[in-house]
């Protein structure tokens, strides 16, 4: 008799064998790279206005916190402006990470009631859908920066190993909510909320230097801070990170990931029953 | 309609599907959709918020190829749970599942799991999630399209489908990957009478030698039609198989209902 092609049995808590999880997922990269095709595409993001929406709305946000901050708190400062959207933007990467994975598995019902695939493809699309969203931002960025006239120089390349730990940690994210939420489906409306005092407690609308020391423990609980503080220093003051920063940042990035990855991959085969 | 032949490695009788000593137990949340509100707020209260239901027992199954298998069995028998666990989708709680091919299961495709996204899109995704090919999706996708006589409304959401459509896209999908193992769930019985019967003769069209087909039916007529084999499940325990006849009879005097036309129905 022939060796069977698929051998299913009951499974220990744990991971599944990891190999044969990883071959699987890596046979199936075109379903990521169409899904998240398909995704933009009914959003309308391969047209000249989706796109243009796709800039205008981040745009927009930050004319809103222009408003408050260059004008109303009267600091005329064009590195403050170029601070403001680069952050923002960046944040906006993580925010629609999260958003785009809190409902990828359920959303997926059918799918995974019906096919038996690595259920961590759907929020991994929800990211690849979100960095898509996020690349022309970065190019809008460029010419924003280039229109305050602030001088490039060669730090700035600093912002890729940053722009990679920020995608790493959002996929972290997307895991763990993503499968938080086929436990507790509410999690979805309360995201706005968490985002929301993410956003505020990051070093967005203010610069991570300007904090007060009492403050300065802020940094300690929020993946963020790091991270766009790195950024921040990279893209728009065009200096190298503080390199505790950078470690840190990794470190919660790496934590997350491996900490979420393990939660979903131990739960994802029950998945079909709770959906 | 012609199919090419495909070429398969397996031979007739040789072994396709091995179940052994299948148990399947799973816990559900009780309610349909579970909330951490409704869960703080039933805290102190102790009441359960799961349960625990015993799908499959003790079911020993083997499937050759060459077979056309039906599986029978009242609601709740246990026939989707056995079929998804064969699938791949649910992992058992005891014994052994061994497949030895390719298996596609209908709506398996993931057919329609994005209702904002064209039928053409949900086909492609649906056949890569599974394990397909872009490539292979290309060359089947013209087939599906002409066989699911959809015509232009393979390009629009399928949010707009009515039912029928869905399903035939579905059946369409399914049945023209032509993979080792077939597994039809309750969907046989899909589309108006003229669509039912297309799909009926594809399934006769699909009973090869090299390929082995599990139909999970009510359709007791069809089945005795199409069936070389029929299995019959009663909660979660496989009670009786062999020949169509012998076994169909034996399920119908056991619901009691006799040869009423009801059940020769496809319903």
């Amino acid at each position: 008799m022939s060796t069977p092609t698929q051998v299913y049995e009951p499974f220990r808590a744990g991971l599944p064998p990891l190999r044969r999880y990883w071959k699987s997922l890596w046979s199936r990269r075109t379903f990521i790279a169409e899904y998240s095709r398909s995704e933009l595409r009914e959003q309308h993001f391969d047209s000249a206005f989706g796109q243009l929406w796709l800039v205008l709305n981040p745009l927009l946000l930050s004319a809103v916190y222009f408003l408050l901050i260059v004008i109303i708190r009267g600091s005329s400062d064009s590195t403050r402006y170029a601070h403001l959207t680069a952050t923002l933007f960046l944040f906006y990467l993580v925010a629609n990470s999260l958003t785009g994975g809190v409902k990828s598995i359920t959303a997926g019902q059918r799918l995974i009631l019906n096919t038996a695939f690595p259920r961590i493809m759907l929020p991994i699309s929800a990211v690849v859908i979100a960095i898509f969203k996020f690349l022309p931002t970065l190019a809008v960025f460029l010419v924003i920066r280039t229109v305050l006239g602030l001088p490039f120089s060669w730090q700035m390349l600093w912002a890729i190993p940053v722009l990679l730990t920020t995608m790493l940690l959002a996929l972290g994210l997307a895991v763990t909510i993503s499968c938080i939420n086929v436990y507790f489906r509410d999690i979805a409306s309360f995201l706005p909320y968490m985002t929301r005092t993410l956003l505020y407690l990051s070093p967005i609308l203010y610069e991570a230097a300007d904090l007060k020391p009492k403050l300065k423990t802020l940094e300690l609980f929020n993946p963020l801070f790091p991270i766009l503080d790195s950024w921040s220093r990279a893209l728009v003051h065009g200096q190298a990170p503080i390199s505790s920063h950078l470690l840190i940042a990794l470190g919660w990035a790496v934590g997350i990931f491996l900490v979420g990855t393990y939660f979903f991959l131990s739960r994802e085969r029950e998945f079909a029953v709770r959906l | 309609m012609n199919l090419p032949s495909v070429s398969n490695s397996h031979k007739t009788n040789e072994i396709a599907v091995s179940v052994r000593g299948l148990g399947l137990t799973y816990t559900t949340a009780i309610d349909r959709r579970p909330t951490l509100k409704a869960r703080v707020k039933s805290l102190g209260r102790g009441g359960k918020q799961t349960r625990v239901i015993r799908a499959l027992d003790e079911v020993n199954l083997d499937v050759e190829y060459g077979q056309v298998l039906g599986i029978i069995g009242s609601n709740g028998a246990g026939k989707s749970s056995l079929m998804r666990v064969i699938a791949g989708i649910l992992p058992p709680t005891q014994g052994r599942v061994e497949v030895y091919g390719s298996v596609s299961t209908l709506l398996a495709l993931g057919v329609g799991f994005n209702p904002s996204m064209s039928g053409r899109d949900n086909v492609y995704l649906g056949g890569l999630a599974a394990g397909m090919s872009r490539v292979e999706i290309d060359s089947h996708f013209e087939e599906i399209a002409e066989f699911s006589e959809l015509g232009d409304a393979i390009d629009a959401p399928m949010r707009t489908y009515s039912s029928g459509m869905y399903a035939r896209l579905a059946f369409s999908v399914a049945a023209t990957v032509r993979p080792d193992i077939l597994i039809v769930d309750e969907a046989l019985s899909t589309g108006d009478a003229k669509f039912k019967e297309k799909s009926l003769n594809r399934i006769k069209e699909l009973r090869s030698d090299d390929r082995a087909l599990i139909l999970v039916s009510h359709a007791m007529a069809t089945l005795e039609d199409v069936c070389n084999d029929v299995a019959w499940l009663h909660k979660g325990k496989l009670v009786q198989r062999g020949e169509p006849k012998t076994v169909i009879d034996a399920y119908r005097e056991f619901l009691q209902v006799g040869k009423s036309a009801a059940i020769d129905e496809d319903v």
